[in-house]
């Protein structure tokens, strides 16, 4: 029976992928189903939907820290800065040729107004009106100053309202057939196993995009991911790959390529300050001494990324850092277990024959660590930083729980100490919110949705109120300079690592990636709206060798 | 005959219902809800203020329990699963459908092929019991049903399709082949399907082999085996006719009972080869707490199984009057 298979298995014609088409492996699905609605969240809705197919008014570049214009040619605050002006380009046209407009992007924030469930960023808890006074201009009126709001709005994915305006229910549309103002708009095949989106007919920026289509295939496993890229069957991915020197570049160093900068979410280990002795910063700073960061790196994330810096802001963040601050914090960021154990012994818990801390009471220092069961790297890393505690008279037990069950109880308060990650976003302004603000505090045993570890700082809320005042870029870093500062005088969390935007590319067919050497934009796919940075750039490599 | 075929219903009937309530009430006694794991999954990306935009999105709502069940009942009967929360807005049924096909394919060509060679290998193995097949088949095919199938469906797929490059480790087929009624196709398919089904079969022969070849070294023991030797039938005849048919009949039941697992028994298979079907949308929807959707699988499953039993219960009845 098998020799007849493989003969009949032989007449099968081998699939040869067309040279302009980029094979993009982002989503982790086993099966594609056709949703296209750029007001829903990411998960549900296609990749790259939000940025690709929908463009924003701004592009936050976050490799070169700078905003970029894309449909908003130019956009100012008013000296007040109770407003947003943007300045519209005229040349742009959406997929199906009508003209792009104000009415079309004030359209879209009256959809979100109007249907609650699609502010995901909650634009009306502080816009008070957009507004369009002419054809090329759209006016945001404020309901106060609130200077981290300029983000939530250039993102913001613009539709077509001569479209929409038709839609019944907006927030379960699926959209099928996009009619849109991005390099790729049109939906030149779409199976359950893989689709492929093509060339906006009447992008605005001539020329663009280089490549023909981009290309989806239906990837359900990491281990599967990493097979075909290695492989070099896709072009462009943002998948996490062990040892990837070997695995990957070894196999085909001339154009199997990475970069994982540390641009990501910072992790931390959050310690619950409702409980003692967590409440005592000195405390505090004496656990984050016992930690030997270099070892949690290079054991729970292979070595890809490095300890965290002493602000708590990742390498986005670069240009935010105050280096006073930095030496403040280097002094309990620093592995230094001798520290560490003065440190408790001043704070009244003596070592006893046990190895074990107790403080006069006869109570053990006995802490456990939550984390998030299959969540590896963040398991091994609880591991290591156990152990790490353990050594300086820590009893402490690694708790591993379900997802849901551990965000529940992080929520509620309902833990020692957790690690779980911070905020991002174009400024530090919202991870400061998380570790700092006294507002966001909710009582024991109410879900909190940030500040998980309760600490309520007396003055941040007044700093955070400042950078939400300040529309000039030198106040915002008055304001951060003075946060980072609380931040690490008080300790309120212990920063772990950052990370890594993870992006692979394969220089066989296409050139033109963003890479350390060249990093007009960051390459990794899973953020929003860098992508549209780079398939704007892309192309394909000219005297192209046959690799199929 | 009708009044057995009657209690039969009655009794499946009363499963059904039972499934149903445990559909329903098991999601519902997890911690967390969709919309805080769907947050959750953004890991800081999304604004927290987005937790509350999600919750109405997916029209979680805080009704009490009983009215949420009794609503449940009335769409279930109308064949209205509600809305996937991973896939939202994508109807259940949508969802469902997209694998549904697959699944049933390959699990369904897995299982037969398990059935069919197990079952001749253990005729022949007691038919020539002691010989060369019987002294090493079953050993070896116990030995490999014996390995974790995960373990074992990542090792063939490494080997015969990452190393070797002999067949095509992940999808239903090419990613260039339009699906329709042509030789390119179906070929295609036939060539992705062959690892996944071929690490099926391998494990599930052993069980097969192991039960058909015990049942029928009683049964060539039996006298009517020996008269129909002595009436000096040929041996093709005794064997097949005579000795596998009786001892066919423990398999049969089996063998229902193996159908009804197909749709939930594929399920790691897909997971390794990236194969679009049911098992990895149950993951899918057990990690993103997207009840719809689990509860749906978990009804077909559960309709899968009842049904491919009544259709045994059916067969059984008419092939042995005893039952009646």
């Amino acid at each position: 029976m098998f020799p007849l298979l493989f003969t009949l298995l032989g007449c099968a014609p081998a699939p040869k992928a067309d040279p302009g088409v980029v094979t993009v492996l982002q989503e982790q699905q086993a099966t594609w189903i056709r949703n296209f609605n750029p007001l829903l969240t990411t998960g549900g809705t296609r990749w790259p939907t939000r940025s690709g197919i929908y463009e924003p008014l701004l592009i936050f570049n976050g490799a070169t820290g700078e905003w970029t214009p894309w449909l908003a040619e130019a956009w100012s605050w008013s000296d007040d800065g109770m407003a947003l002006t943007f300045d519209l380009r005229d040349d742009v046209l959406w997929s199906d040729g009508e003209t792009f407009a104000a009415d079309d992007v004030v359209a879209t924030f009256h959809l979100l107004r109007d249907n609650s469930s699609l502010d995901l960023g909650g634009l009306w808890g502080f816009v008070e009106s957009v507004e369009a006074p002419d054809a090329d201009t759209v006016v945001v009126s404020f309901q106060r100053r609130y200077s981290p709001g300029l983000a939530d709005i250039a993102h913001q994915p613009i539709v077509p309202e001569h479209i929409w305006s038709q839609v019944e229910d907006p927030s379960t549309w699926a959209n099928p057939d996009p009619v849109a103002t991005g390099p790729f708009t049109e939906i030149n095949v779409f199976r359950s196993q893989v689709f492929e989106l093509g060339k906006n007919p009447n992008y605005w920026q001539e020329g663009l995009p280089h490549v023909d289509a981009l290309r989806f295939p239906a990837v359900g496993s990491n281990e599967q991911a990493a097979w075909s890229i290695v492989q070099g069957e896709v072009d462009w991915a943002g998948t996490f790959i062990p040892a990837i020197e070997r695995v990957y570049v070894g196999r085909d160093p001339e154009h199997h390529k990475y970069w994982f900068p540390q641009t990501g979410g910072m992790v931390f280990l959050y310690p619950n300050t409702t409980k003692p002795p967590l409440d005592n910063a000195d405390v505090r700073k004496a656990l984050s001494m016992a930690l030997d960061r270099e070892l949690i790196v290079n054991v729970a994330m292979y070595g890809y990324t490095q300890p965290a810096n002493p602000t708590g802001m990742s390498d986005s963040y670069a240009d935010w850092r105050d280096p006073a601050a930095e030496a403040i914090g280097a002094e309990w960021m620093t592995y230094n277990p001798e520290g560490a154990a003065a440190a408790l012994d001043a704070a009244g818990w003596t070592l006893r024959d046990d190895g074990v801390r107790y403080n006069s009471a006869g109570e053990p220092l006995e802490l456990s660590l939550s984390v998030v069961s299959g969540w590896s790297d963040w398991v091994r890393a609880a591991q290591v930083a156990s152990r790490n505690l353990e050594a300086v008279g820590v009893r402490c037990n690694v708790k591993s729980r379900d997802f849901s069950a551990w965000f529940d109880s992080l929520g509620r308060g309902d833990f020692d100490l957790s690690i779980a990650w911070s905020e991002e976003g174009s400024t530090p302004y919202g991870l400061y919110k998380g570790l700092l603000s006294a507002k966001a505090v909710e009582p024991v045993g109410e879900p909190a949705i940030r500040n998980w570890h309760r600490y309520p700082d007396p003055n941040a809320d007044a700093l955070l109120a400042a950078f939400e005042d300040a529309t000039e870029e030198a106040l915002q870093h008055q304001a951060i300079n003075a946060l980072q500062m609380r931040f690490v005088t008080e300790a309120p969390a212990l920063p772990l690592f950052p990370n890594p935007s993870w992006g692979e590319y394969n220089t066989t067919r296409f050139v033109g990636w963003p890479s350390a050497d060249n990093p007009y934009a960051r390459l990794s796919p899973n953020l929003t709206p860098d992508p549209l940075l780079v398939m704007t750039r892309i192309m394909p490599r000219e005297n192209r060798v046959a690799t199929q | 005959m009708t009044r057995y075929l009657l209690r039969r219903a009655g009794f499946y009937a009363l499963a059904a219902w039972v499934a149903l309530t445990l559909n329903f009430l098991v999601p519902r006694l997890m911690p967390g809800d969709p919309a805080s794991v769907m947050f959750a999954r953004f890991q800081g990306e999304l604004d927290p203020e987005a937790i509350d935009a999600l919750r109405e999105t997916f029209g979680l709502t805080d009704a009490p329990l009983w009215q949420q069940y009794f609503s449940y009942l009335a769409h279930v009967a109308q064949g209205d699963f509600g809305t996937s929360v991973v896939y939202f807005p994508a109807p259940v049924s949508e969802v469902i459908g997209s694998g549904l096909m697959w699944t049933v394919f390959l699990a369904g060509i897995a299982v037969v092929l398990a059935f069919v060679i197990g079952s001749t290998l253990g005729a022949l193995s007691a038919w020539w019991r002691g010989g060369f097949l019987d002294s090493l088949a079953p050993p070896i095919l116990s030995f490999i049903g014996a390995f974790p199938y995960f373990w074992l469906a990542m090792a063939a797929a490494w080997l015969f399709g990452f190393e070797l490059g002999w067949f095509p480790v992940r999808h239903a087929y090419g990613l260039d082949i339009e699906p329709g009624f042509h030789l390119a196709f179906f070929g295609s398919v036939l060539k992705h399907a062959f690892l996944p089904a071929l690490t099926m079969v391998v494990v599930a022969l052993g069980g097969w082999l192991l039960s058909m070849r015990n049942v029928m070294l009683g049964t060539l023991g039996e006298d009517f085996v020996n008269y129909a030797q002595a009436r000096g039938l040929s041996k093709r005849r005794i064997l097949v006719h005579y000795a596998a048919r009786n001892a066919l009949l423990p398999n049969v039941a089996g063998f229902g009972m193996a159908l009804g697992f197909v749709l939930s028994g594929a399920l790691l298979t897909e997971i390794v080869f990236s194969y679009p079907g049911q098992g990895y949308l149950l993951i899918q929807a057990v990690r993103g707490q997207d009840y719809p959707l689990m509860q749906g699988i978990f009804l077909t499953i559960t309709f899968a199984v009842l049904g491919a039993n009544w259709l045994v219960d059916l067969l059984t009845a008419l092939l042995d009057p005893r039952t009646r």
